[in-house]
């Protein structure tokens, strides 16, 4: 009798439980972005909402934990390495399908990475130090590198999207990828499609960040372009929406107080900065550079573009509290906003009142807030200020024209890799190129463990802090709503959508 | 119908040139304007040599002069190019964003019609009255708001707070025709007020130039009810002015309905064109401009050809 009632019980509860996962699983997501993906090719676009939308359709052979260390994803492991640091052979996880049915193999991985090392930015980097790139049978991959790189898997975990080879093409006109939900339907300014993929393969482990288990429990996926954020906001409360990116935060407590959303804060989505001009003009004098590092506040630069300290948050360190690249190595002239010690720098370095011109944007608003008292604070420091305020556009075109300005406000995500960020590069604008930097970044390039790269790291960053190519503003959080009843959204820089439960 | 013909074909010479003037000025606006599609496409991290790389690509590199020689041989062969950021044809684009567009246009004038013309009529004949005093008070209230604000407001009352409408988009991949149309209510209601108020104002004083003439008092003198002197006399000699504003305002809502799209979401022309703008994607900007300046041309053809028909001693 007893075991009957257990029975009967597990019955019920068996019952209960298909009937919730029916229910679940039949639910679609509608997302609202902040705008149309130019492309779905994220080897050629790798923009925010590109990748955003792209993770769900394409996968990489490693992505990013939680304190964004690279991690297998299409890989079955970490790669053996050679003593000499200069051979990778990367296994692949057997039995992944792509979206068409075909096997994921060797073929795939190699005619993926060669085409992104020919297309991206950060592959065409890679394919300088690269020997040779083959197949070792059908679930194996080898890398062959002229020179270590210590950047290899973070930057094999981002837009280096693996596809099937029949696929390739200069221009990709078929979407084809492994990941949890496959390309249904793009209407360019309407809607992007994606349904679930049943033939996906997931990766094992805990969640952690783009890591661990991916579960595509919503039947379908529709990102929306909004690019008013009013909309957005509009959009969550009356339930037309299930998640809105990117929300103002002065709509933090509508949303919080609507009852039919919830605000979720992403701590350090990303920084902003004041970017130099290290090659003309008046900057290129090291004294003065380190005079508008003295000059500046961050707080307050921070405060008058957030408006509240929920948002945003003061860190010397390059990469925020959490980060394995967190460190506080060789912060200097930060955080104080020192005219007189700014002052004092000006006269050493003989400035004779050329107007430094601090070019900003009014298209992200908190650039242009920053440029309002990054301005006051170098004129209290006795700099004379010709800020030119362009729209985003115009200032991408200028500021590739050294001639043009001598400081520009920008904002950065933090990237897997430290040295992917764009100040290391020669080429980016403000042409930081010193030969302290080359020692430190090539000391980082040779390193094979964390441990060795969390060292050289600290040694680049307190370069930077030396040279002063940049001034650091702060880091900012995102503020982003999700629709009450949808359950396990966790944030994420790039918002992802498996795990996640649509409401009912 | 000789007049009408040789009207005809004065009137399309004039658009020609008007057509081939907005090609060349768009060509060189979007050409001086600073900033860079590749630079807009590729994001905040592109480097400079992606950059150019992109920009040899899309054809962007070669000479100003050759651009605009096969801009206008496309447009000689009904081709307004591709554009850059959507990687499609300008006209599948331009026809994919039609549908709101024209229906937004459509209902928006049938609501500012329906209010202005008997709203308009009616203050005119009860001249003076309170009535009237408030058509006038209100018809400045309504010119004077932007539509996108009303459109915000609408948006708070009947979408956040009844739930009755959507509160942008124009629909998933499983919307249903009249689904589509239901989104399309809020923002038509918002820029049918506002223009309702413009031909409101418009239809008064059109029908009060009128009322006082010499024919209406004839007409009352000869014992015609009070509805056919208004309906029959004064209407029709007070509909060349009202035309030209009705004509005005659908040439307008074409492309000048950008705000409203922005903030409903909407993916019309209007929307398009300002997409284009930020994204710098020229073809769309050329493409969208000059059909939207055809259409503008067009409709003020119409509403001449309409000033022949409802009174034939107007000369064109």
């Amino acid at each position: 009798m007893k075991s009957a009632l257990v029975l009967m019980t597990l019955a019920a509860l068996a019952g209960t439980s298909s009937l919730a996962i029916a229910q679940t699983t039949d639910g679609v997501l509608t997302v609202a972005t902040i705008g149309e993906p130019p492309t779905l090719d994220a080897m050629q676009t790798p923009t925010d909402i590109v990748l955003t939308i792209d993770q769900h359709i394409f996968e990489t052979l490693y992505t990013y934990d939680t304190e964004w260390r690279s991690v297998p994803l299409l890989a079955a492991a970490m790669p053996e390495i050679s003593e000499d640091g200069l051979t990778y052979r990367i296994a692949l996880r057997e039995g992944i399908k792509f979206h068409d049915g075909s096997d994921l193999d060797a073929k795939d991985v190699t005619a993926s990475l060669t085409r992104w090392m020919a297309v991206n930015s950060k592959g065409k980097q890679v394919a300088e130090v690269i020997e040779s790139l083959s197949e070792d049978g059908a679930n194996a991959v080898v890398v062959k590198l002229k020179s270590r790189y210590a950047p290899l898997l973070a930057t094999f975990s981002q837009a280096s999207i693996i596809m099937p080879s029949e696929k390739i093409a200069d221009t990709l006109t078929d979407f084809i990828g492994t990941g949890p939900y496959a390309l249904k339907e793009r209407k360019p300014d309407q809607y992007t499609q994606l349904v679930r993929f049943d033939g996906y393969k997931s990766p094992e482990g805990e969640p952690s960040n783009y890591a661990g288990k991916r579960e595509a429990i919503a039947k379908e996926i529709r990102f929306v372009p909004v690019p008013d954020a009013n909309t957005r906001v509009e959009g969550l409360i009356s339930g037309q929406f299930d998640f809105a990116d990117s929300l103002p935060v002065s709509a933090y407590e509508r949303v919080e107080a609507s009852g039919n959303a919830k605000p979720v804060i992403y701590e350090n989505t990303g920084w902003a900065s004041l970017n130099m001009n290290m090659k003309e003009g008046l900057l290129t004098k090291k004294a003065l550079r380190q005079a508008v590092q003295a000059a500046l506040n961050p707080n307050d630069m921070m405060l008058a573009a957030f408006s509240d300290e929920r948002f945003f948050s003061v860190d010397g360190s390059i990469f925020p509290k959490g980060s394995l690249w967190h460190t506080e190595s060789g912060v200097a002239r930060y955080g104080e906003g020192d005219p007189e010690a700014a002052a004092k720098l000006l006269e050493e370095a003989g400035y004779d009142g050329t107007p430094l011109r601090l070019m900003t944007s009014r298209q992200y608003e908190f650039h242009y807030k920053i440029g309002e008292v990054a301005k006051a604070y170098l004129e209290a420091a006795g700099f004379k200020v010709d800020m030119q305020v362009v729209d985003w556009a115009t200032l991408t075109t200028r500021r590739a024209d050294p001639k043009e300005w001598d400081i520009f406000i920008t904002h950065s995500n933090f990237p897997g890799d430290p040295t992917t960020i764009n100040t290391i590069t020669d080429s980016y604008p403000g042409w930081y190129v010193s030969d302290e930097k080359a020692k430190v970044v090539a000391t980082y390039m040779d390193a094979v463990s964390d441990a060795d790269k969390q060292k050289a790291w600290e040694g680049i960053q307190a370069v930077i802090y030396d040279d002063a190519p940049l001034f650091k503003a702060g880091n900012f959080n995102a503020v982003t709503g999700v629709s009450t009843g949808v359950s396990g959204y966790t944030p994420t820089y790039w918002p992802h959508f498996w795990n996640v439960t649509p409401k009912k | 119908m000789v007049r009408i013909a040789q009207a005809l074909l004065k009137r399309l010479g004039g658009m020609a040139i008007v057509l081939a003037l907005v090609v060349t000025v768009v060509f060189v606006i979007v050409r001086v304007t600073p900033g860079d599609p590749a630079a807009v496409m590729l994001g905040s991290d592109a480097t400079p040599e992606d950059i150019a790389q992109l920009r040899t690509k899309m054809g962007l590199d070669a000479p100003l002069i050759a651009q605009y020689g096969q801009f206008v041989l496309g447009i000689l062969k009904g081709d307004l190019g591709q554009s850059i950021f959507l990687d499609q044809p300008v006209t599948t684009a331009l026809a994919a964003r039609a549908e709101p567009t024209f229906f937004l246009t459509l209902f928006s004038i049938l609501i500012a019609v329906a209010i202005a013309l008997p709203v308009g009529i009616f203050s005119a004949v009860k001249r003076g009255t309170l009535f009237d005093q408030v058509v006038v008070t209100l018809t400045m209230v309504a010119a004077s708001v932007p539509s996108f604000w009303l459109g915000l407001i609408l948006i708070q009352v009947f979408a956040v707070g009844q739930g009755w409408f959507p509160a942008s988009g124009y629909g998933g991949p499983d919307t249903s025709f009249l689904e589509r149309l239901h989104h399309l209510v809020l923002p038509a209601v918002a820029l049918g007020i506002v223009n309702s108020a413009l031909i409101t104002r418009f239809t008064r004083a059109a029908m009060l130039d009128v009322l006082g003439d010499d024919y209406v008092r004839t007409a009352r003198a000869k014992g015609a009810s009070e509805r056919r002197v208004i309906l029959k006399h004064a209407l029709k000699n007070a509909l060349i002015p009202i035309i030209t504003v009705i004509g005005l305002s659908i040439a307008m809502l074409v492309a000048g309905a950008v705000v409203t799209e922005t903030v409903f979401g909407l993916p019309g022309v209007g929307n398009l064109v300002v997409s284009a703008v930020l994204r710098r994607d020229y073809p769309v900007i050329q493409g969208a401009l000059l059909v939207v300046a055809a259409i503008y041309v067009l409709i003020n053809f119409i509403v001449d050809m309409l000033y022949i028909l409802v009174d034939p001693r107007v000369r064109l």
